[in-house]
């Protein structure tokens, strides 16, 4: 490792395997870059969704760590993610959030590329005396690109882990948001909540512990929870888990106290609009034991495929790096394919009334946040403890390590594969 | 302008600054009273505010979503706005868009303030209310806010627009 952020010991020393982690990997430029490099710009980042390109030319702009590129389908139909940066002398040749184009013209010389990202014309080509390799000089495409059920992730090295091997045991589980479809299908075009915070993006993390303490305003709102046999999932007596799955991917697996409330969710979707129908169509596609499992969760398996996707409720939530201390969430609710009007629309509606800027959920988190990225800078002891259930960690019978609801399995294991990451040199 | 759409133009500008005044000052219970029973209460995202049944909303509340907001806000538990951001809002170009009578369409724009945890953040808009005449003033149907930035990231939109 170059250099030493964050003191002696290194990078090593900051996340120790007592659950004990300096919060200077919250706080630190220094740290903060190795990420973009070791994390970023080198391993699997998710980029988007393929509904978001679904034909010849469509595109969208977006950022891995640091480096603004263009998600694009090229009229030969594959996708690819393109640097966005002009060959020429590095200005943007795609300056519009989302579109459709053929070409992509760069506005300061007007060298030109198409949809795959091949430099097809120049301003005054005879400057170049014949001399200009138009092959050499296409848009420089970002080396691996793999989808999972549509989730497409981005890799800057050209070899190493496959995107299947990276993901592991999460692939499974992000089958409960794609499978929430009787069609096994889902489309991210509904627009997007894009937030920001002042805080680290680690913080994002996926926390079982919180809750029903920081979450209380919400709670109160839906106390109406009913029958006795209700189980609350956030509760450390439920069927409820923290599980980490492979990688740094980790799960607040609500599956069991959601099976043992699957009565209470199959009653929400008797009164949705289409709900009946839905309830038949998943039963039909999936076989009723499925089905049910299915129908239980909502489509929500409440995970975070490291570093930068999460998929929790009815969106998947795409986490942004701005700065050590500022950080973009942006959510996209998902649709799903192959069910009635009205079942998309409870699920939007339920989605804006947790998540966004304006709701009930997710400004407590960013709020919450904030005051950890200040309390943090009081660095006279600046050990955070993360050691909650570290005894009663058991391994599953899939192989995944499970804990309690409340217990700090998530952040524990999310900062060992983080920490992995960034002792890797080359 | 004859003499009685100055006096309308001016009664519909004197509520619009009332509610405006009402959401800066926090006031929850007196700012629901503004409102008919049935009610729409939209912040629309991304740009887009053709379908909400197609699009993400930003806020898109009926009666019994609007009432959880305000009893949200109103409890101890909505850290967001524990403190309470602090705002200011200037409310102008009033125009009446159209009268069936019953209602009217309203036009506004406002640029507001909000100073909170040490830094200020600079919100614009436009709104378009639908008004109710009730008794000799109004009853707000509809309100419909499109933020000028509603297609950017956002902090905390925890308070009243
Ligand atoms: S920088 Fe793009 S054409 Fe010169
Ligand atoms: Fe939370």
């Amino acid at each position: 490792m170059g250099g030493n952020p964050g003191g002696a010991g290194g990078i090593d020393a900051l996340v120790r395997d007592d659950g004990r982690v300096h919060s200077a990997i919250y706080t630190s430029q220094e740290i903060f870059d190795l990420e973009m490099e070791r994390i970023f710009h080198r391993g699997w980042v998710y980029v988007g969704h393929e509904s978001e390109v679904p034909n010849a030319g469509d595109y969208r702009r977006r950022t891995i760590g640091r480096q603004p590129v263009i998600l694009v389908r090229g009229s030969d139909t594959r996708v690819r993610v393109l640097a966005n940066r002009c060959r020429h002398r590095g200005a943007l040749v795609c300056e519009n959030d989302k579109g459709n184009a053929k070409q992509f013209r760069c506005w300061y010389h007007g060298w030109s590329y198409d949809d795959t990202g091949r430099l097809i014309s120049v301003h005054a080509p005879e400057g170049y005396d014949q001399t200009l390799d138009f092959a050499g000089n296409s848009l420089t495409e970002v080396p691996r690109l793999d989808s999972y059920r549509g989730f497409l992730f981005a890799s800057f090295a050209p070899s190493g882990k496959s995107l299947a091997e990276h993901l592991g045991r999460a692939a499974g589980y992000m089958d409960i948001s794609i499978d929430a479809s009787p069609a096994g299908e889902v489309a991210l075009d509904y627009g997007v909540h894009r937030t920001k915070y002042h805080g680290n993006w680690k913080l994002v993390g996926m926390d079982g512990y919180h809750p029903t303490v920081l979450h209380a305003s919400m709670f109160s709102l839906r106390s109406k929870m009913g029958q006795a046999s209700y189980q609350d999932p956030w509760e450390d007596a439920s069927a409820s888990a923290t599980r980490h799955l492979d990688n740094g991917h980790v799960m607040l697996d609500l599956t069991g106290s959601r099976m043992h409330n699957l009565q209470e969710h199959l009653d929400t979707w008797e009164k949705v609009e289409g709900g009946p129908e839905y309830v038949r169509a998943m039963r039909a596609a999936y076989g009723r034991e499925r089905g049910d499992y299915l129908l239980a969760q909502m489509g929500d398996p409440h995970m975070g495929v490291f570093p930068n996707l999460q998929l929790i409720g009815s969106h998947a939530r795409v986490v942004i790096p701005i700065a050590p201390d500022l950080t973009e969430v942006h959510m996209f609710p998902m649709r799903l394919l192959g069910v009635p009007d009205g079942v998309n629309e409870y699920r939007l509606r339920r989605h804006e009334f947790s998540y966004g800027p304006a709701s009930f959920v997710s400004p407590d988190d960013a709020e919450i946040f904030e005051r950890t990225q200040i309390g943090m800078m009081a660095e006279a002891d600046p050990w955070l403890n993360l050691t909650r259930g570290i005894r009663r960690e058991t391994r599953a019978a899939d192989g995944s390590i499970a804990g309690r609801i409340t217990d700090e399995i998530p952040q524990r294991y999310q900062l060992q594969a983080w920490k992995d990451m960034m002792s890797e040199a080359a | 302008m004859n003499g009685v759409a100055v006096e309308l133009l001016k009664s519909v500008e004197q509520f619009v600054y009332r509610e405006a005044r009402c959401m800066d000052e926090h006031r929850y219970d007196e700012w629901l009273a503004f409102w008919e029973q049935e009610l729409l209460y939209w912040v629309p995202c991304d740009d887009t505010d053709e379908d909400p049944r197609r699009a993400v909303s930003i806020i898109h509340d009926r009666r019994a979503q609007l009432e959880q907001r305000v009893t949200r806000l109103k409890g101890r538990y909505a850290f967001a706005q524990q403190p309470r951001t602090r705002l200011l809002r200037v409310v102008s170009n009033v125009e009446i868009e159209s009268d069936s009578g019953e209602s009217l369409a309203v036009g506004s724009t406002f640029a507001l303030g909000d100073w909170r945890s040490d830094r200020q953040t600079a919100w614009f808009g436009r709104n378009r209310h639908v008004l109710v005449r009730h008794g000799d003033g109004f009853r707000m149907r509809e309100k419909k806010v499109l933020l000028l930035n509603n297609s950017g990231a956002l902090g905390n939109l925890t308070f009243l627009v």
